[in-house]
């Protein structure tokens, strides 16, 4: 019988290696840190669509006596986003974190570039300050059938051999597409209220309206090109735009691509018309 | 082969409806054998476009719970033999509609021998609407020339792309018509309106016909007949070309321009 053997069954564990996003908090007032947050992620209360995260606090000012777990927590979940554990938190504070259902994570048991063992998270590097979502993946019911999660390469970004992501078709308003650890090439274009979102370049071919996420995981030298150029918001390493008053002329339904300039902590968006002839 | 053909649009009011009975109509009086099935469960209203809300006896949602068979439920169209509605339930709502149920009614349908069977969506992304696209072969994506109706065209395309069974399979895509509907060519000139040209550039799929708006179709409507049937009127004019365009004929399109009245039409009115 079936059940027999499944009787001692009920429950097995088995390791897991999980792609997880790291949050940097600099901050532990939650008050401060929901403006921030706001600030950010404006009106989009689903950004993080369940992502699991780990809290890392390595870059916090100084360390307050106590944190209200409570608060940010209930805070980050607003957002959809899930935090399991803590990591570089001070001593004091870890009682309380355990106490609000967080695993505490020693830091020697990250490797950034190599997930050796199971349920051993990879650590993406840190993006900079505005660095709107790291690691979304698609979501399995909108995203676009040709749109599968792409392998995770351990190879990281600067060998050229991440696997690029094509998308045939034209993607459609509330569909989201990750290229993870690569490049997206678009053949279709997308509709505005579509979200695109690479670790590496963006290349579209056709009209480009929705909102474009290049270099999510930090990479400054990703680019967003585009053949029709009518984006919501273009985004490169966190660098972020919209286009409230409009495209700008030079740009506006030509091709143009858009690129990080200046130095590492003075960053702007560049957008240049793209010349063919 | 029986061609499932979904009428949908995203946003409510645009012309699903009235659509659905004037295509069905159409592809009737060419000789097919039609059935045009109103998933809009709860509301229901292609019975009273198509005049027959007084023969409803039995409906959808009866047939897929297995409450009555397919040929209980089909009400023969008043105007063509070869057109019959299957039409939607007032009292239950949209849980009752199972995929599986939807399918077998398909199936059911097919053996009855129908060349077209018509799936007129309710509005919204919710169950009725992902029912009534699931089995499609084809879909025609009914617009206003208006950026929010474009909007939810747009997304129906992307759950079209996702959720049909075609898509899920890997088979051949669902093949994807535009049809814009209560187009005013003097709307467009004075800049009121997104001319056919622009929806159809937002959306990228084929355009299948542009269908005036009239005053005929709320006329229509009222008495209960698809709005093809208004002999020389604009409205079916416009839906027999789309339907002549579904049958891969080719037909220029009609009704986009807009003319001047002129001098004895000013002084005299009329429309």
């Amino acid at each position: 019988m079936a059940d027999a053997s499944l009787q001692g069954k009920l429950i097995e564990f088995k390791g897991a290696s999980l792609a997880v996003m790291t949050a940097y908090v600099r901050e532990t007032d939650a008050v401060r840190l929901a403006d921030a947050l706001h600030m950010m992620l404006g009106g989009m209360p689903d950004f993080f669509a369940g992502e699991p995260a780990i809290l890392d606090f390595s870059q916090l000012g100084n360390s307050p006596d106590r944190v209200d777990w409570t608060a940010v927590l209930s805070l980050l979940r607003r957002y959809q986003l899930q935090p399991v554990g803590v990591r570089n938190l001070d001593e004091h504070l870890q009682e309380g974190a355990r106490r609000a259902g967080l695993a505490v994570l020693r830091a020697e048991s990250f490797s950034a570039e190599r997930p050796v063992a199971a349920a051993q998270p990879r650590t993406p590097p840190p993006a900079p300050a505005p660095a709107p979502a790291p690691t979304l993946s698609p979501t399995p019911v909108e995203a676009a059938p040709q749109a599968p999660a792409a392998a995770p390469s351990d190879n990281g970004l600067d060998n050229g051999l991440a696997p690029t992501l094509v998308v045939d078709r034209p993607l459609r308003s509330g569909q989201q597409v990750y290229a993870k650890g690569g490049d997206l090439v678009l053949l279709a274009g997308m509709s505005p209220g579509s979200e695109i979102i690479a670790d590496g370049s963006i290349h579209c071919y056709g009209p480009l309206r929705g909102r474009a996420l290049a270099g999510a995981r930090g990479d400054t030298s990703a680019r967003i090109f585009s053949t029709n150029f009518g984006p919501e918001l273009v985004s490169i390493a966190g660098v972020y735009r919209t286009f409230e008053r409009g495209i700008p002329q030079t740009v506006a339904g030509r091709g143009a691509q858009v690129r990080l300039t200046g130095s590492d902590n003075l960053h702007t968006l560049e957008i240049t018309p793209l010349q063919y002839d | 082969m029986a061609r499932v053909i979904v009428i949908t649009s995203g946003k409510g009011g645009v012309g699903k409806t009235t659509t659905s009975a004037s295509i069905s109509t159409g592809l009737a009086l060419r000789g097919f054998k039609t059935a045009v099935i109103d998933f809009d469960v709860g509301l229901r209203n292609l019975d009273l476009i198509m005049g027959c809300e007084r023969r409803v006896v039995y409906d959808l949602i009866n047939v897929v719970n297995g409450e009555a068979n397919l040929n209980q439920a089909l009400i023969k169209d008043k105007h063509c033999d070869n057109l019959f509605i299957l039409p939607a339930s007032q009292t239950r709502d949209k849980d009752a509609l199972t995929e599986e149920g939807v399918e077998k009614v398909l199936k059911d349908l097919e053996h009855l021998g129908f060349d077209y069977i018509l799936c007129d969506s309710p509005a919204g992304i919710e169950r009725g609407a992902v029912m009534a696209l699931t089995f499609a072969d084809e879909a025609i994506v009914v617009s206003n020339p208006e950026v929010s109706s474009v909007r939810d065209s747009d997304r129906i395309l992307g759950i079209l792309q996702s959720k049909s069974r075609r898509a899920i399979e890997g088979r051949e895509p669902v093949k994807e018509h535009l049809l814009v509907t209560r187009y005013s060519p003097k709307r467009v000139e004075d800049g009121e309106m997104l001319s056919y040209k622009d929806v159809q550039e937002l959306l990228r799929i084929p355009l299948i016909g542009v269908i005036p708006e009239s005053d005929d179709v709320l006329q229509a409507s009222n008495q209960g007949t698809p709005a093809i049937h208004l002999k020389d009127s604009d409205v079916a004019t416009a839906y027999l070309d789309v339907v002549a365009r579904f049958l891969d004929e080719d037909r220029p399109l009609r009704f986009v321009a807009y003319e001047k009245p002129g001098l004895l039409k000013r002084l005299f009115g009329g429309k």
